[in-house]
């Protein structure tokens, strides 16, 4: 079973105008009082402004980014290293292409309890969930871009007399390299979706943690803060991913 | 420059599996001579042309370079050049001239200065060496091409249809520019080709293959005066003749 | 052959790994596989896995199908209103970037405790994607076949039938596909937060009692239901995109 893959995203000049928009319309309806669960854009900010003067966000920010680094870094280390053998060398793929596409498609979050049976209830459940929500997209990003790789360029280095090691570090990691940023653009992404579901499932440290306990007592100006910071930490690590991809790949 | 040398293939055959691609070719290259391979598909011509380049190993026979048998590729004698370019995305227009220099581990110095020559050689100096492919067209691509095969300095040049890609105007210029270059660098050519024109227009001999499996049918001679690039050969009835009489062998294997 | 023989050695040293993890023990009560598989065993007889199958698939099925009913109309509207397309794809890309769990607070505070929440989970897990897939499919229709079509005098209702959801088929189905993954996603996420229902309770429940071996099993038949029935899509995609080599 392959995979479908997401969409990139887009965020253009137009992606302004569209959230100014939004936030207007949200300004607007919340003035309007209709219900206690869509509070107006300004009360939101208010509470999120009292969240960083206080410093409940960056406690739980930092608990939650340190998490991420924890769980990201490895998934990306060791996914595009898998990915590279699995790409070049059939056998590794046939081996663990399954077990891959499996892992890609289940619903991860159904072996967050067995990761707290494995590690009690700590912050290295929410590490390990980020890895786990992570490496499958790297590692199958990482595949298809080897496997991409043009036959013509092969046969081409091959016969100007390339060795092995020439071929691997001068065509095929080159071809494979849009892709591999693609898969750590999405697994980061990701990352961030497991960061969450595992802090919401210890309910103990981090964001994830701040949005049960907001959820609990009811202060939804203090809840939206938080969903909105999570937002932006998606779409900034998303954003530092393809900066790195433009150092790397110019030649598009 | 290095001195051109003759090709010797010898009762060479290769299959793929159960598939007979070639059966005793048997074809003698003269050093420093332009030959074309021509055939309907399926005759082969490609598989023999990556044989003599050692990219496909032969079941039987041999196919001697310059004294040297071909056991493999990555061999200093021949360069090939691809229909498709392959040239790398991700580098300039120099680092691709440069990609079989690099690969034999030549210092970067003297790589640049033997890349800027062959692009000198195939008129692509100065501003274009910053540029990467996709801002070039196929003409100038399939140049950035034949530099990378010359500026390894080979005995042999083997070219993979190598304007096949490319519109018919551009095309002309580049035989005309190919034939060029050849009086002057005299190495030997030996060019996969479907069309009968341009085996006509640029060689000294013509060998038609037969299809599954592929064998030596016919040996054309083209014994039209050089340099033909000047001497606008193509209007003269003598070529006409002779693209007439390829059309009739070539017809007949239909 | 030897594919076969790779795959089968690796779920055989997966169940090693596992073996041996268990003797460890890597912790607290770990279960062996034997041991899981007689808990399942156990489960099915008494019943409570399908209860629990019964109430999650019936969440599932809302909200996912409401999540196809109305995103996959919404994306070709996208699709074919240029104008609509551009600005609601950036909001549809948000939405894709948000951790959707996040949201889950919110929803229960809104809707409580009941099936309705787990439904709203559901579709707000998966509709973006199926959306999204939706919009990405129409917008790449071919070119030349539009044209093909239209100078062959194709009307604008014969050319979205004909040409241009056929084309987008491929990808909507993708996205269904994506989408009941992620459906899949959403639902153990809030079953295991908001507790009393489904598959999540049971291994909530199974956790709280130690019985290590009731949560892997029921994590396992999770594991297998979601399979089978992302499986059973794929084939049923098969079967509509006959055409496709």
């Amino acid at each position: 079973m392959t995979p479908a893959t997401v969409q990139e995203p887009a965020f253009g000049r137009g992606g302004f105008a569209a959230i100014a928009g939004l936030l207007v319309v949200w300004e607007l309806l919340g003035q309007m009082h209709l219900t206690i669960f869509v509070p107006p854009a300004s009360a939101v900010a208010q509470a999120w402004w009292g969240l960083v003067t206080d410093g409940t966000l960056f406690r739980a920010a930092g608990s939650s980014l340190l998490s991420l680094l924890k769980g990201f870094v490895p998934a990306a280390v060791l996914g595009v290293a898998l990915g590279l053998a699995m790409g070049r060398f059939r056998s590794v793929r046939y081996l663990l292409d399954g077990w891959i596409n499996a892992f890609m498609s289940a619903p991860l979050s159904a072996l967050v309890p067995v990761l707290i049976a494995l590690f009690g209830i700590r912050d290295t459940v929410v590490a390990a969930t980020v890895f786990l929500f992570s490496f499958f997209v790297i590692v199958v990003n990482t595949t298809t871009g080897v496997r991409g790789t043009e036959r013509s360029l092969v046969e081409m280095a091959r016969a100007f007399g390339a060795s092995e090691a020439a071929l691997f570090g001068r065509i095929y990691l080159p071809s494979a390299l849009p892709a591999v940023m693609l898969g750590l653009r999405l697994g980061v992404v990701q990352a961030v979706k497991g960061m969450v579901v595992g802090e919401m499932l210890i309910s103990l440290v981090g964001m994830g943690e701040r949005l049960i306990y907001y959820g609990n007592t009811f202060l939804i100006p203090e809840l939206y803060a938080v969903i909105v910071s999570v937002l932006l930490v998606a779409i900034l690590s998303s954003t530092m991913v393809q900066a790195c991809e433009h150092l790397f790949v110019r030649w598009k | 420059m290095a001195e051109p040398v003759g090709i010797a293939i010898e009762g060479v055959s290769k299959s793929f599996g159960t598939l007979q691609a070639l059966v005793g070719i048997d074809i003698g290259v003269k050093a420093g001579e332009f030959l074309s391979l021509i055939g309907p598909s399926g005759c082969g011509k490609t598989t023999l042309l990556k044989s003599i380049a050692g990219l496909n190993p032969i079941d039987a026979g041999r196919i001697v370079i310059g004294g040297r048998t071909v056991s493999g590729p990555g061999g200093h004698e021949a360069s090939l050049v691809f229909q498709d370019f392959a040239l790398l995305p991700w580098a300039t227009v120099r680092e691709n001239a440069e990609f079989g220099l690099l690969l034999r581990g030549v210092p970067p110095s003297e790589r640049a200065e033997a890349a800027r020559k062959a692009l000198h050689k195939v008129g692509l100096a100065g501003s274009f060496e910053q540029a990467y492919p996709a801002q070039l067209s196929g003409g100038m691509q399939q140049r950035v091409g034949l530099a990378r095969a010359l500026a390894v300095n080979p005995q042999v040049l083997l070219m993979d249809e190598p304007f096949a890609s490319i519109d018919e105007q551009t095309r002309r210029i580049l035989q005309d520019d190919l034939l060029r270059m050849w009086q002057e660098e005299r190495k030997t050519v030996v060019l996969v080709t479907h069309s009968m024109e341009e085996a006509i227009y640029l060689s000294d001999r013509v060998v038609v293959l037969s299809p599954r499996p592929g064998r030596v049918h016919k040996v054309l001679d083209v014994p039209l005066p050089r340099p033909r690039q000047a001497l606008d050969v193509r209007a003269s009835g003598d070529f006409a003749r002779l693209v007439d009489e390829l059309w009739q062998i070539l017809k007949k294997m239909q | 052959m030897k594919i076969a023989a790779l795959r089968g050695a690796s779920v055989l040293a997966f169940l090693a790994l596992w073996q041996w993890a268990a003797w460890v023990p890597v912790s607290f009560n770990f279960p062996t596989p034997w041991a899981t598989f007689l808990a399942l065993a156990d489960l099915l007889r008494s019943g409570a896995l399908l209860q629990a199958t019964a109430t999650s698939l019936q969440s599932l099925a809302l909200g996912f199908g409401a999540a196809v009913l109305i995103g996959v109309p919404l994306g070709l509207v996208m699709g074919v209103v240029r104008g609509v397309g551009r600005v609601a794809r950036i909001y549809l890309d948000l939405l894709i970037a948000l951790p959707t769990a996040a949201l889950i607070p919110l929803v229960i505070l809104s809707f409580g405790i009941s099936i309705a929440s787990s439904a709203v989970i559901v579709f707000v897990f998966s509709a973006p994607f199926i959306t999204m897939n939706a919009y990405g499919g129409v917008r790449d229709a071919r070119p030349r076949l539009i044209e093909m079509a239209r100078a062959f005098g194709a009307t604008w209702g014969r050319l979205f039938t004909r040409v241009i959801v056929p084309s987008a088929m491929p990808m909507i189905l993708a996205g269904m596909r994506l989408g009941l993954s992620r459906a899949f996603l959403g639902l153990i996420v809030a079953e295991l937060l908001l507790s009393p229902f489904g598959l999540g309770k049971l291994i909530m429940n199974s956790r709280s009692m130690f019985e290590h071996d009731k949560m892997f099993a029921t994590v396992a038949w999770t594991l297998i239901l979601s399979g089978a029935a992302l499986y059973a899509l794929a084939r049923i995609e098969g079967r509509v995109l006959r055409w496709r080599a």
